[in-house]
């Protein structure tokens, strides 16, 4: 026996008044996807939108609780409810304040390694010559803690920063003390090739706290190739120091990027499996950087967008089924966009921000002073290409880092909300705009849209998100859900006999 | 009106009616043909607004091109439409969400969720609501 609840109309008068919150919309898999100011979406049926500007649905049916819902529209009754989309608008764009978080040392450019794409290493440099000294080392953190954030990270790279380890010691030190008189927060990263990793040096970042962020191409013939050094050995000294990093930093505390060269794009799924056989569980298949030296030996790495969005789909289904045997892996570019489409939260992903997460998010500190507004940018000036060069640890303050023209200029171009291509976007709340990267590949901060590999990537990388989404696999959704949650993932569902 | 020359690389002619599409929302729907057409956009006597569209290096089908230009600029042209309707309110929640984040020198005119405020005739959030 079954009870019965009268319809809604008995429950109250219809409303009085019925208007249209701003949202975006595009269509997508034969219905129309309506996003919301905080990223909250709808996938509707064909001719909702339509409908919704000749007149709105009857209050009584399903869409129309829905777009009320997910604040499409509002009416008489859920007028108060604005309030929640604000709150909800401010959580999604909490990057914007709090101050610079992510601090970058370049503390030498020497290097033993001459990747392909790398841009500023210096083989064969003598000590000294490419080397950050103690004067501007403590120039730039005296910068880094007038950041306002309350939780900065430090992360330490090169060149190879193990050349450097005697300026390391000099720098982690020194930030801590800083870091207390100032009460906040602290992590701190080394970002190194492990090449050169002694016990020693591990046993120091360890009992200070260091945590260690490596690379790992993939198996052994596609790194070594991707990481020439003398001896040919890049691969298997990189998997003895994250054997001896984990033994001696801690397994937590240890982590790997890969590049994406040409030489890389048939063997997606043996590179992922080499991040299985190292247990690691995070892999980010991020494509190569159009800068530096990248740009020089673009015929050897570099490769068209389109192929590219076909080895992070094959990759994404090779990592969907490892996790479905059990073992935890997640996609991190894959994770930052769901956590931006299915949660009210956005990224602290720099690359993904409006305005640029570049300079009001991160500032890269070079070996010689020179402050950048990100790694990238820093990687263009060896290009000699200065436009995003901010200033001087030794002549500027922070407020004329922020308001330097190169700064001024990046956060103007930077505004997804008004260019020209994203400001009707439906994917804006999920995207960014990357002025470094536009002026890199287009010669204009601005960027043409239409032929940018930035918005050709991210629009087909989202859509495919949303293939999934709206597929609606509880296997699939159960593993993104695990990935944005930290909960562990589902067990496979047993098959009937 | 149409033309349309035989063979590749010819140009698309598209004619739309001036009344139910803006310039710019047909010149939105230009843009996203840009990176694979060149394009002009002409309003002729009649009102009426005529786009050709030449492939920059591969012959197109013409019909699909056609259609896929007249939905798009469609799709624009809600867009806007969705604007005109709504921008205030966005203006609106984008100044409270900044003012609460503590980043704004002023505070943001308007009033949410005050039942006395919204009981005004003449009240901002009756003004800007659109209602």
């Amino acid at each position: 026996m079954s009870r019965t609840f009268h319809p809604a109309e008995a429950f109250g008068p219809p409303p009085k008044s019925v208007s249209l919150l701003p949202f975006r919309f595009t269509r997508l898999l034969g219905k129309e996807l309506l996003v919301n100011e905080a990223g909250e979406y709808l996938l509707a049926p064909d001719g909702t939108v339509d409908a919704l500007v000749r007149g709105l649905p009857c209050a009584s049916t399903e869409l129309y609780k829905d777009l009320k819902a997910k604040h499409f529209l509002y009416d008489d009754t859920s007028s108060p409810l604005l309030d929640i989309l604000a709150a909800k608008i401010r959580t999604k764009l909490q990057h914007i304040y709090g101050g610079t978080k992510l601090h970058i040392f370049a503390v030498t450019l020497r290097c033993e390694h001459s990747c392909h794409y790398c841009q500023v290493s210096r083989q064969g440099a003598a000590k000294g010559e490419f080397d950050m000294s103690i004067t501007t080392a403590d120039a730039a953190l005296r910068l880094m803690f007038e950041s306002p954030a309350p939780h900065l990270t430090l992360e330490m790279q090169g060149g190879e920063p193990l050349l450097a380890f005697d300026m390391i010691k000099y720098i982690v030190p020194r930030a801590k003390v800083l870091a207390k008189e100032r009460a906040k927060l602290l992590d701190l990263v080394v970002t190194t090739n492990l090449a050169l990793a002694t016990d020693e040096m591990l046993r120091y970042l360890a009992d200070e706290g260091v945590k260690v962020s490596t690379s790992l191409d993939g198996p052994a013939f596609l790194h070594n190739q991707n990481r020439p050094r003398p001896g040919n050995d890049s691969y298997e000294r990189a998997i003895d120091g994250i054997t001896r990093a984990r033994r001696i930093v801690g397994v937590e505390n240890v982590a790997a990027l890969m590049t994406t060269t040409s030489a890389s794009l048939d063997h997606v799924e043996e590179i992922i499996d080499e991040y299985v056989r190292q247990e690691f569980h995070t892999i980010f298949l991020r494509p190569i950087s159009p800068y530096g030296f990248a740009v020089k030996t673009q015929k050897r790495t570099g490769y068209e967008m389109t192929r590219f969005l076909e080895f992070y789909e094959r990759g994404l289904k090779h990592i969907l089924d490892i996790n479905r045997s059990g073992y935890r892996l997640a996609e991190i570019y894959t994770q930052i966009l769901l956590t931006k489409i299915l949660t009210p939260y956005g990224t602290g992903y720099v690359d993904l921000q409006s305005p640029a997460g570049e300079a009001w998010n991160v500032l890269v500190y070079n070996y010689d002073g020179n402050v950048f507004a990100s790694d990238e940018s820093r990687m263009l000036a060896e290009m000699r290409d200065n436009t995003f060069r901010l200033g001087n640890v030794h002549k500027d303050t922070r407020r004329s880092l922020l308001t330097s023209d190169p700064a001024l200029a990046m956060f103007e171009s930077s505004c997804n909300q008004a260019l020209v291509g994203c400001s009707d976007c439906a994917f804006q709340a999920y995207c960014g705009a990357d002025p470094i990267f536009h002026h890199a590949t287009q010669g204009d901060m601005y960027g043409h849209r239409s032929s940018s590999d930035f918005c050709a990537r991210n629009m087909e990388v989202i859509k495919h998100l949303f293939a999934y989404i709206a597929q609606d696999d509880a296997s699939t959704m159960g593993i993104f859900w695990a990935w944005l949650t930290g909960r562990p993932i589902p067990a496979a569902e047993a098959s009937c006999a | 009106m149409e033309k349309e020359a035989p063979g590749p690389y010819s140009t698309v002619a598209v004619e739309l009616d001036g009344g139910v599409f803006s310039a710019e929302a047909v010149l939105k729907a230009c843009y996203w043909f840009s990176k694979d057409f060149a394009y002009e956009v002409l309003r002729n006597a009649g009102g009426a607004i005529m786009v050709s569209l030449t492939p920059k290096n591969m012959p197109a089908p013409m019909m699909d091109i056609r259609a896929e230009f007249v939905s798009m600029a469609t799709d624009f042209t809600l867009r806007e439409r969705i604007e005109a309707r709504t921008s205030s309110l966005r203006e609106l929640l984008l100044a409270k969400a900044f003012a609460e984040a503590g980043v704004l020198e002023d505070s943001p005119q308007g009033v949410f969720g005050d039942k006395i405020e919204e009981e005004k005739p003449d009240g901002l959030f009756k003004i800007l609501s659109n209602a």
